[in-house]
């Protein structure tokens, strides 16, 4: 796997086997949470503990609408999205980045309903009931994927928004100044749309880990350098430099602290055409995953490494050993003992 | 948000199956075989890798390093083609490989939960049988590979006793009967420790048991396709065995009305696409049988089940075995066979009775001693009874609090993970 992928497997998962077996009345109420901060609730409710919860409190007749409205529910699930703290400089409406609503309902139509208030805790409740789903196989299984990828949807619509505008290269008159957006939890990347045929995004990048700032520094040098390779020249343009770009002049102060540099990549209308769209926005939204995550795996791959060199050390050192322990050690076959430096060293005085 | 706000990451690591998701959630959010498909092309890669080196791998369109599967994907790339080898990790309920290991760790957490580890405490289990260097590897690769904040190992037998913990009477004194997929061990654990001399295992688990099974199948001439004869019998194993009281009277019951009893199996051979079907007759109550007859399975070893959770009370202390005895946990998927509990339960009790009996009688009626107490528990989340456990331990106030953490890695080093932090200051 070297891109991030934008469906949550644990939402699909979940939402697969509510299609595939409606009629399992089984009470579902999960949590989990993704890179950032971005949380997630899903829960369904069958058909017998809503009604215990209204028989407590309504007459007979009633039960019997109640009954009607219940026997639907099981295919009703609801999904429960909570989004990273925003900064300061980022804009939040109503909990929710800019156009956010709007996108929903352009992605999920019919299915998705938006409860407001959202529950406690949240940013985003919607009710989604399964059973107005498309019936051909395929076009359900991408909605599905669509749902699955809400915080593409939710966190991508101010980008999508830019982007989409980049590629009619049209400049939205509100838009035309330095825009902060939320990715992280108290952290933005920044986005300058001010020519209609071009886009600045700027990451501050941030990192806890001292051997992660090392490794990241190298990473992005080297992704700058291999930028220029010959098989890359229609990829975004990028820069990478120690201290606060120019572009960022506007910026308040402690958005501009960074331990790791300030990456900034610029977007043509040639990289949002069509079907690219959602992939830029994808990529964009989770550059600083995207470095995180090939930190931890060069990591793992220098341990790989390691314990490779470990290895053909001690095999050296057995090499090494003298001729009648070698031979008492087949005998008992039951040595686990590893030889140290010290031991070696005295073995090969003695 | 400090990492402790957020749920801690649970991660039970079986010799089958790796079980993974968030605390306080009831089940697993991820199921998926202990299985690793590795490109082991980069392994023969020149020492230094240059720029022509990269831009070589570049162009064939692969990150070597990174182009590997875990789970359901690493089987049908591996068998899709020949560049993926499959490599299993853990083996006996014991880590064998940790290039592999580090790898699926990293897929679960980037490609499973989808998380990022610098956030979350983890929760991890060990066998009782894992080696002090095991943990500090374990502990090496979380702390720094991952950067987690904090860790902690957790015993699998101790996670199965607290997973019972959600019922109305508590208990953490039990023997824990644990059959996962590559390991099977009866461990006595009091009042939350785990008593190490006494620990005994049975060389029968989950796998044999589906051996056990086509072979059966084999003898009786059915026509399985071989290339997914395991699978095939995996499958049988899970959805027809079952324990019976008796295999004589099961034997009758067959022979009189065989309609009722023996099943069909149909499917379709993967290679050619033509449907095969066969009958599963007598192994539906033979396999699991196996764990109170070894002797049809396997030469080498005849106590029955019963019999060596039995010897394991005998061998704990005399003060804790009426306690151990009251509450025998079954853990793991190979439990969940209907009627296992009932069968262990008769047997047991037998077992127990009759050495009352012969020491009543020995002592010649002047003194009759109390009888004892035995019970085979099960619970409705029993096949992920110590994932729940471990859901359930992580989610206590205190949990943050009994974890390693990244400080102390700092500080002193992987040796921090030999002992359990719980008892801090002593190493």
């Amino acid at each position: 796997m070297i891109l991030l992928q934008s469906p949550s497997r644990f939402l699909l998962q979940i939402l697969q086997d509510r299609v595939l077996s409606p009629d399992k009345g089984v009470d579902l109420d999960c949590h989990s949470v993704e890179f950032d901060d971005v949380r997630y609730h899903i829960q369904v409710k069958s058909l017998i503990s809503v009604l215990l919860q209204m028989t407590s409190l309504v007459v007979v007749i009633e039960l019997r609408i109640g009954l009607q409205f219940s026997m639907r529910n099981p295919h009703v699930v609801v999904l429960s999205v909570s989004l990273p703290i925003p900064p300061p400089e980022a804009i939040f409406f109503d909990g929710l980045p800019f156009g956010a609503i709007e996108a929903i309902k352009a992605a999920y139509g019919a299915v998705a309903q938006i409860l407001d208030p959202p529950k406690d805790g949240y940013n985003l409740t919607m009710k989604l009931n399964l059973s107005k789903l498309p019936s051909d196989e395929e076009q359900r299984q991408a909605l599905l994927v669509k749902i699955a990828s809400v915080r593409e949807v939710v966190l991508g619509a101010p980008l999508r928004f830019v982007l989409k505008n980049l590629a009619t290269k049209t400049v939205a008159p509100e838009m035309d100044q330095l825009i902060a957006l939320v990715h992280r939890p108290k952290e933005s990347f920044f986005l300058l749309p001010q020519q209609a045929e071009k886009v600045t995004v700027v990451y501050p990048m941030r990192f806890q880990d001292s051997t992660d700032i090392v490794l990241a520094t190298s990473f992005l040098q080297e992704l700058i350098e291999s930028r220029r390779t010959a098989g890359l020249n229609n990829a975004p343009s990028c820069m990478w430099s120690p201290s606060p770009p120019l572009e960022l002049k506007g910026a308040p102060a402690q958005a501009l602290t960074a331990n790791a540099g300030f990456v900034t990549f610029v977007i043509f209308p040639r990289h949002v055409e069509g079907k690219k769209l959602d992939r830029t926005v994808w990529s964009l939204l989770t550059f600083h995953a995207y470095v995180s995550y090939h930190v931890k795996c060069s990591e793992g791959f220098m341990h790989t490494r390691m314990r490779r060199r470990v290895e053909s050390l001690i095999q050296a050192l057995d090499r090494a050993k003298p001729e009648s322990e070698k031979s008492k050690k087949l005998v008992s076959g039951k040595s686990f003992k590893r030889l140290s430096l010290n031991e070696a060293r005295s073995n090969s005085n003695s | 948000m400090d990492a402790a706000s957020r749920p801690a990451v649970v991660i039970d690591n079986g010799t089958g199956y790796t079980k993974i998701g968030f605390a306080g959630n009831v089940e697993p959010s991820f199921v998926i075989p202990s299985v690793v498909a590795v490109n082991e092309s980069f392994l023969n890669q020149s020492e230094g890798r240059s720029m022509g080196n990269y831009i070589a791998q570049y162009n064939a369109g692969i990150m070597a390093d990174l182009d590997f599967f875990i789970g359901e994907e690493a089987v049908s790339q591996s068998r899709a083609s020949g560049i993926y080898n499959l490599s299993y990790p853990i083996q006996h309920s014991k880590v064998t490989n940790w290039d592999t290991m580090e790898k699926f760790w990293q897929q679960c957490i980037y490609n499973y939960l989808s998380c990022d580890p610098e956030d979350h405490y983890f929760l991890l289990t060990e066998s009782p049988i894992t080696s002090p260097e095991d943990r500090e590897y374990m502990g090496e690769i979380m702390f720094e590979t991952f950067n987690v904040p904090g860790m902690y190992i957790a015993l699998q037998p101790v996670l199965a006793l607290s997973a019972g913990c959600s019922t109305p009477k508590p208990q953490m004194t039990g023997v824990v009967v644990d059959i996962g997929d590559g390991a099977t061990h009866v461990v006595p654990v009091v009042d939350g420790y785990i008593i190490g001399s006494s620990i005994k295992s049975f060389p029968i688990s989950g796998s044999d048991i589906t051996q056990f099974v086509l072979q059966l199948l084999r003898e009786r001439g059915e026509l399985i396709p071989p290339e997914d004869s395991f699978e095939i019998a995996r499958k049988v194993k899970e959805m027809y065995c079952y324990n019976s009281s008796s295999i004589v009277k099961e034997y009758n019951k067959y022979d009189k009305k065989p309609e009722k009893y023996i099943k069909q199996w149909t499917g379709v051979k993967p290679m050619t696409g033509v449907p095969f079907s066969f009958d599963i007759g007598y192994e539906r109550f033979l396999g699991p049988e196996v764990f109170f007859h070894p002797e049809i399975y396997v030469d080498d070893f005849r106590t029955p089940l019963p019999d060596v959770i039995d010897m394991c009370v005998q061998s704990a202390p005399i003060d804790t075995r009426r306690g151990l005895y009251k509450n025998v946990v079954l853990s793991g998927g190979s439990t969940m066979f209907k009627g296992f509990q009932k069968r262990l339960q008769t047997d047991l009790k037998k077992i127990v009775d009759d050495r009352i009996a012969a020491s009543n009688a020995r002592l010649g009626g002047d003194v009759i001693s109390h009888p004892v107490e035995v019970n085979v528990v099960s619970h409705p989340v029993q096949r992920f009874a110590v994932w729940f456990g471990g859901s359930v331990v992580s989610s206590l106030p205190e949990f943050h609090e009994s974890c390693h953490t990244k400080e102390d890695y700092d500080e002193y080093g992987a040796s921090i993970c030999r002992t359990s932090p719980i008892f801090k200051g002593m190493y």
